[in-house]
């Protein structure tokens, strides 16, 4: 085949450079988005997780040739739901945030999780982000983000 | 795309293989990536919908290879042995991507996928274009990065034999809980049968050790002394059985100092064995 043929974020694209080519840098240098980080590069600190056909997957661990035929979200995408908006919130009311590196990282993590539990336990939250690595707040202060985020989200997971 | 090959079924994969040997097989990506090669031609396993199922037969759990860890944690049919060691894969990201081919395909002695396969005596089903095979998973590791592979074969399926399932202990040693890679991990299986006198004997007992060698360690012949024995005779000869084990484990430097590694399978071994009421 020609291209990788994809959805970003709603919007059919397709990519011709290598299909051995990393997802994470294609989506930072090719298509400008800018909120997927590039942490460490081996899956460990979950900086440049995206959503892949709704599930969480390190974009530094995929080659672009498998993402041919997938919907991909970022969160440039993820930032104009109403879903975002709550964990926006609720981030902000308890300072789950400082330097903010790992937090486009952390919010799709907190979607996943809800996605998956819309009335989570803290042990599911925890579970959750434990491929997300913080080191400015801590985890407490994400957690309980994500918590209230569900306690409030009226049926938004 | 001039690079990578995408298939959409499991013939046209198995003859890109034998057309281009040097394909490299890409499952979820979660070691290749690591690496990042950018020479590479990929061969892209993960859209084959036919490497996805989990089934059972008369026989076997059949895992196909492309089936991703989250999914088979979700999945009834997979033994909850498997599921223990599953959950402890490093993170949801990882999980969600990770495959049981890619796991057995690295041939690392620290897959936790691998480490539970040779605890059940698990078969792996190979193919190619002139048909398929199946092997006992120790034989399918012939050593660290090793496997029993031939260019223009692909990893199609785990088979978990049913009789190998019961009572269990399963521990990984991880430098924390979620994202590690084991330092030790053990897994361990006890199957019973009704001697001719009706007693339940040991059928099988499978001390399995992982990521402390080149590949994952089993003993059979170690295993041998407790065939056909009631639980409690086999206590009594509990002494000698570890013993044994204590000789044979020759370990390599890895991370964690051999005499370390040595010392937690060894304490693994009892706790298993206290487990399963020996």
């Amino acid at each position: 085949m020609d291209e990788i043929r994809f959805t970003l974020n709603g919007e059919a694209v397709a990519y011709d450079g290598s299909a051995a080519d990393r997802l994470l840098d294609v989506l930072r240098d090719v298509y400008d988005d800018r909120s997927v980080k590039c942490g460490c590069k081996e899956g460990e600190c979950g900086a440049c997780a995206v959503l892949i056909d709704g599930e969480l997957v390190n974009s530094c661990m995929v080659a672009m040739g498998a993402v041919d035929g997938s919907a991909v979200v970022t969160l440039e995408g993820y930032r104009e739901t109403d879903r975002f908006r709550a964990l926006d919130k609720a981030f902000a009311e308890v300072t789950a945030v400082q330097c903010g590196y790992c937090i486009p990282g952390m919010v799709l993590a907190a979607e996943a999780t809800l996605a998956k539990h819309p009335h989570p336990t803290d042990d599911q939250i925890r579970e959750g982000l434990s491929g997300n690595l913080c080191r400015c707040t801590g985890y407490n202060a994400i957690a309980q983000a994500v918590a209230n985020a569900a306690e409030e989200a009226n049926g938004l997971w | 795309m001039v690079d990578g090959f995408v298939p959409t079924t499991v013939e046209e994969a198995l003859e890109l293989k034998a057309k281009f040997p040097e394909l490299v097989p890409y499952a979820g990506g979660t070691d290749l990536m690591v690496e990042n090669r950018p020479e590479v031609d990929y061969l892209f396993l993960n859209r084959l919908c036919d490497l996805k199922h989990v089934t059972e037969d008369d026989e076997h759990i059949r895992i196909g290879s492309g089936v991703t860890f989250t999914k088979a944690i979700a999945d009834p049919l997979v033994p909850q042995v498997m599921k223990d060691a599953l959950v402890k894969i490093a993170a949801p990201a990882i999980r969600n991507a990770g495959t049981f081919g890619g796991n057995l395909g690295n041939g690392s002695a620290k897959a936790d996928s691998v480490l539970v396969e040779y605890a059940l005596g698990a078969l792996i089903r190979v193919g190619s274009v002139d048909g398929d095979r199946t092997v006992p998973v120790h034989e399918f590791y012939r050593g660290r990065k090793q496997l029993d592979l031939a260019p223009n074969e692909l990893i199609l399926e785990v088979l978990l034999p049913k009789a190998n399932l019961g009572p269990y202990y399963y521990e990984k040693v991880g430098g924390r809980r979620a994202l590690a890679i084991s330092r030790v991990a053990f897994c361990g299986v006890l199957t019973t049968e009704a001697n001719a006198d009706g007693n339940e004997v040991i059928r099988s007992i499978s001390p399995s050790f992982g990521a402390v060698s080149g590949t994952v360690l089993r003993f059979p012949e170690l295993e041998r002394q407790f065939e056909g024995l009631t639980r409690e005779q086999a206590a009594k000869q509990r002494l000698s059985f570890v013993t044994a084990y204590e000789d044979h484990l020759k370990l390599t430097e890895g991370r964690v100092s051999a005499a370390y590694r040595r010392q937690v399978c060894l304490n693994l071994l009892g706790a298993f064995l206290d487990a399963v009421g020996i």
